[in-house]
């Protein structure tokens, strides 16, 4: 990183970048989509905001504890979910994350070390970057209250921690980035992505499950796997400042030096990504030629559905090809079996063999059925958002977007159906059929919630459409707007619910709820249709906002 | 096409046609004409309102104010009825990206009320003639720039569409490709289809259109056959000379003695765009 020092053009550079991204800002701010997105992510700065500083005291006050008390070694269990939240939360939330668009930045005669600083300083100001530092900030606060001369020591080696996770994250991010890129890489990604999803939600009953029994095996691991966690980076701060309230200075250093070289690590594993990219680094997929002659082409027919419209048809048969082909969408379609199989190893109360459920496991099938409703719903509020420039076919075409929306929300309704079948089936192998009364009562429930979620998803999906890649993970599936409001709308149906469910349990019938949401349904559907007659016009008004937000770059 | 017959029966009319966007008027007061069976050109330079209109023609756009009929049917009282008659390359091409180019052809054939069987004889038969029948399962989203545009113009004629709407057609298209588009829109029109394209390729447009309009600052300021542009050009310019008594030869786009003018000659003499020779930038050596 030789030549890093800001000359005045580097200056006038970073200074150019930022009056742009500034105007950018001010710029968005003349729509009053626009506007909304900003009080949005208002909400969400406050949401980040709220866990930055309630997170910083309760580092800032574990670490004074565990320094007080002597424990000063137990800092790397602070230091764990610091890091883990400063490197995942990006990639698995990247709707919040700054993305850099290389090709328009090196367009310019930037200097790589230059280049290099710009992406690093993209998303400094990123949530986990902001709330990783602030958190370290409270610890090393927490740690200098308990020891004013440790601070010396804390400080340098908490900054080259936050060093080392900015470092990371943007070397991670990068290469997430490349692997992206390309269609095979991203599917492949993908997969991991889900394991380490499921993975994830294993960690807790698996942890209690193992938790609640002294087993020599466990014991035996952790007393293996501790001097190996003094050897990673949060093992090494914690070290480094352990050593150094010891007086044990030779060892402190040695750990220090040693988190110097992780952070040396990753400096050259970043720097190798983004000198790839500096020197134009073309990752566009083009197809492949063949070398046979061209045959005439054997075609399928089209879908055939009978009582359904053929363009409804041809709606939904595109629609389940781009379902299929979307595989973080086919992997969220596993996540209700998954949350099953997690309640089922999570150990009860009285340790009961049935898991979390074991004393109502009639609730399997409710609780699988609305976690269902809940992960598919974000596909309903955003329909236009995979078909992106396709829009402007729909507005050439001659078929009523009512007609569209009708095959949309079809192919979501039977997609649901399905899912809910799989529940069913899941819930009653794991722990048993549910009564006749609960499996009412959840399908009605579920299916007054769907008319409720595909109103409401239509006119969100005309009002506040976002293009998205539903091959891509991580990115963000609606606009800030829509997510707010589809939220109030959870609520609200949930809160219908519960209360029909109240209802029902007053009166010793779960069935009345059954009645209750059937009734609910009916006025819902009322509604839905008269928008569904409405939407021509809506999307008539809506058509060049649509246009502009779908099909733009 | 006589002019009685285009008066008599338009294909494409407008009157007064306006788009406004806020202060800025767009297109302004727009009346066109187009005759059954015309290859149209519409030209003009860039943010002259030639997309902008097409996008009115074709319903990506709503008209601040003025009437637009297409075969003689109102576009804002009809509009189903209309589009089922027409094709439209729009500036993006309207591509579903995780379909291949099968399946999106024949999605776009049901769309337009093809039946299943027609639309995939029609689907096998497009990608054949456009030469896309060595990519069966790759996704539209994967093709090359030249691919996609014929996938979109295959999509645009599926239904055989009486007329054609083409924003841009011969964009990032290499030699291959354009003579394939071309000769299919040739095809087109000895079977009586209208084409109305927009293409900033004058040589293209000139060699394939028998008549053109220009708009310039959102107003139309010609329109007619090319031998007619060419006529008033001409007029424009003999009256120039009998009055301040001096050749135009001043202009650099005037046509070599005995040689017609060419339509990018007509097209700069109309909209003005012969800059001064001895305009230059300053910093550049």
């Amino acid at each position: 990183m030789a030549g890093l020092t800001l000359s005045p053009e580097i200056r006038g550079q970073f200074s150019a970048i930022a009056r742009v991204r500034w105007q950018l800002f001010v710029n968005s701010l003349r729509t009053i989509r626009g506007r909304m997105e900003v009080v949005a992510r208002g909400f969400m700065f406050l949401g980040f905001g709220m866990g930055a500083i309630v997170g910083s005291i309760g580092l800032g006050a574990t670490a004074w504890y565990f320094v007080s008390s002597g424990r000063v070694d137990w800092l790397s269990v602070l230091l764990w979910p610091v890091f883990l939240f400063w490197q995942l939360f990006p990639v698995m939330a990247s709707a919040f994350t700054e993305k850099v668009d290389s090709s328009n930045l090196l367009r310019f005669p930037l200097t790589f070390p230059s280049y290099f600083l710009i992406r690093i300083a993209y998303g400094s100001l990123d949530p986990s970057t902001a709330m990783g530092s602030l958190w370290l900030l409270g610890m090393a606060i927490g740690i200098a209250w308990a020891s004013p001369a440790l601070f010396l020591t804390a400080a340098p080696v908490l900054l080259l921690f936050a060093i080392f996770n900015i470092l990371l994250a943007r070397m991670l991010f990068t290469w997430v980035e490349r692997w992206l890129a390309q269609r095979r890489t991203r599917e492949i990604l993908g997969i991991f992505f889900l394991f380490m999803v499921i993975g994830v939600q294993f960690i807790g009953p698996l942890v209690r499950h193992f938790g609640n029994r002294s087993q020599p095996a466990v014991s035996h691991f952790v007393v293996q796997a501790l001097p190996i966690e003094r050897l990673l980076p949060t093992g090494l701060v914690a070290q480094t400042i352990a050593h150094s309230l010891r007086g044990d200075n030779a060892f402190a250093l040695g750990s220090f030096a040693l988190l110097c070289a992780y952070t040396l690590a990753v400096l050259w594993l970043l720097n190798l990504r983004l000198r790839a990219q500096y020197l134009g680094e073309n990752l566009s997929e083009a197809v492949a030629r063949t070398t046979a002659p061209a045959t005439k082409q054997q075609i399928r027919l089209g879908w055939n559905i009978p009582g359904v419209p053929g363009p409804v048809s041809a709606v939904l048969e595109k629609e389940i090809h781009y379902l299929s082909r979307s595989g973080p969408t086919l992997f969220t379609l596993v996540m209700p079996l998954v949350v099953l199989l997690i309640f089922r190893f999570s150990p009860g109360k009285s340790d009961s063999a049935g898991g979390l459920l074991g004393h109502a496991s009639d609730l399997a099938f409710p609780i699988g059925a609305a976690y269902t409703l809940l992960i598919l719903t974000n596909l309903v509020f955003n329909s236009f958002g995979a078909d992106a420039g396709g829009i402007q076919f729909y507005f050439v075409s001659p078929v009523r977007f009512r007609e569209i929306l009708m095959g949309k929300n079809l192919t979501h309704a039977l997609v649901l159906a399905a899912e809910m079948a799989f529940v069913w089936a899941g819930a009653s192998l794991m722990y048993r059929p549910p009564p006749w009364d609960i499996l009412l009562a959840t399908v009605t429930g579920v299916f007054f919630a769907l008319v409720v979620n595909l109103t409401a998803g239509n006119l969100l999906s005309v009002y506040t459409p976002k293009k998205v890649d539903l091959a891509a993970l991580g990115r963000q599936r609606a606009s800030q707007v829509t997510a707010l409001v589809s939220l109030g709308i959870q609520a609200a149906v949930l809160g219908l619910c519960a209360l029909a469910i109240l209802v029902a349990r007053a009166y010793h019938h779960i069935w009345l709820a059954a009645i209750i949401f059937v009734a609910l349904a009916a006025i819902a559907l009322v509604v839905y249709f008269l928008v569904l007659d409405r939407i021509d016009a809506i999307v008539l008004q809506r058509r060049e906002a649509m246009i502009t937000e779908l099909c733009r770059a | 096409m006589s002019t009685s017959a285009a008066i008599a029966a338009p294909a494409i009319s407008t009157e007064h046609l306006t788009r406004r966007f806020g202060d800025l008027v767009a297109v302004q007061d727009v009346n066109l004409r187009v005759a059954p069976g015309q290859f149209f050109g519409f030209l003009g330079p860039n943010g002259a309102g030639k997309s902008t209109t097409i996008k009115m023609l074709t319903g990506l756009l709503a008209p601040s104010s003025g009437r637009m009929q297409i075969l003689g049917i109102d576009l804002t009282q009809d509009s189903v009825k209309v589009k089922r008659q027409i094709g439209v390359v729009p500036e993006g091409m309207a591509l579903f990206g995780r379909l291949t180019g099968s399946e999106y052809l024949n999605f776009v054939g049901r769309m337009y009320g093809l039946d299943r069987t027609t639309a995939a004889k029609r689907t096998a038969e497009l990608l054949d003639f456009m030469q896309l029948v060595d990519q069966p399962r790759a996704l539209v989203t994967d093709y090359s720039h030249g691919m996609q545009k014929k996938l979109a113009l295959a999509a645009a004629v599926i239904h055989g569409p009486k007329i054609l709407f083409l924003d841009e057609p011969f964009e990032g298209v290499d030699a291959i490709a354009s003579n394939t588009l071309k000769s299919m829109l040739q095809n087109m029109i000895a079977r009586g289809a209208t084409i109305f394209l927009t293409s900033h390729v004058l040589e293209i447009v000139e060699r394939l259109c028998s008549h053109v309009a220009i708009i310039h600052r959102g107003k139309l300021v010609a329109q007619g056959s090319l031998e007619e542009l060419r006529a008033g050009v001409e007029a424009q310019a003999a009256a120039a000379l009998t009055a301040a008594g001096a050749p135009y030869e001043i202009d650099s786009s005037a046509p070599a003695p005995g040689e017609k003018l060419t339509l990018e000659q007509i097209f700069l003499r109309i909209v003005g765009g012969t800059r001064r020779a001895d305009q230059e930038l300053s910093w550049l050596g």
